[in-house]
């Protein structure tokens, strides 16, 4: 089953969707419009590019030290969590053993890349992947 | 705040906790991993800086879509391949990303 149909079958899942690291392509299913699914698209794509320029810099400080390359990051709020693994973006209830168990499925499916992440990624797009990326 | 208790929790390999401008106060690292003080001090300023981003999003976010939940924040967590740092506040935590309880640690934070 594909990642974003097997998550949106989790109670307390809101949206699951897919986005592009050039920005401009995105997927999702469930509470969010087009626009504001193009919206956390772009979020998405900030904050993960941001969290994989740190660990470079992570990772030339102490080399290899098990940060990079970054599977993802998570964002908790009062009632709503955000988690993105890969490309992959996922808005939950904060509901008890929900964001294991998402983050579980999301590392499993998706997540673990051993090679460079963002060349990986930029690759599956077909993008460039020896263009500077940030 | 005892950093000992926060590495009790599942996985912790290091707790931490940090000044609002970012600078490394306490530490306690367990034996035997990568993580060195001076990655933490590095670590502690992207805490600072990845919640302050959070922050406006989630801000942002509500604003403009009307949906709510998103604030206040309670955490920010980057996932590495092989460990997850876990912030909140002026605490965080890194642990082992196959034994790492997220729930778990963003709730140990917010008790703070």
């Amino acid at each position: 089953m594909h990642i974003v149909k097997q998550l949106m079958a989790i109670p307390g899942v809101i949206a699951a969707g897919e986005y592009a690291y050039r920005g401009d392509r995105f997927t999702s299913e469930g509470a969010l419009t087009d626009e504001f699914a193009r919206m956390a698209s772009i979020l998405c794509r900030g904050n993960t590019l941001s969290v994989n320029m740190q660990a470079e810099i992570f990772d030339s400080f102490a080399e290899n030290c098990g940060c990079r390359p970054v599977q993802g990051w998570i964002t908790r709020g009062k009632r709503v969590t955000v988690c993105v693994v890969s490309n992959y973006f996922c808005f939950i209830e904060n509901r008890d053993e929900l964001l294991n168990d998402v983050m579980a499925i999301m590392r499993a499916k998706v997540g673990d890349i051993s090679d460079d992440l963002l060349v990986n990624l930029y690759a599956k797009i077909g993008g460039d992947v020896n263009e500077a990326l940030y | 705040m005892d950093l000992t208790k926060l590495m009790d929790l599942p996985g912790a390999m290091a707790a931490f906790m940090y000044t609002d401008k970012g600078e490394l106060q306490a530490h306690t690292i367990r034996e035997g991993n990568e993580i060195t003080p001076q990655v933490l001090g590095l670590l502690t300023r992207t805490c600072v800086a990845n919640q302050a981003i959070a922050a406006m999003e989630a801000s942002g976010w509500e604003e403009v879509t009307g949906q709510t939940g998103f604030q206040p924040l309670q955490g920010f967590s980057v996932v590495g391949l092989e460990w997850s740092v876990v912030m909140n506040g002026n605490c965080g935590v890194i642990a082992k990303n196959r034994d790492v309880d997220y729930e778990a640690t963003f709730s140990a934070l917010q008790a703070i």
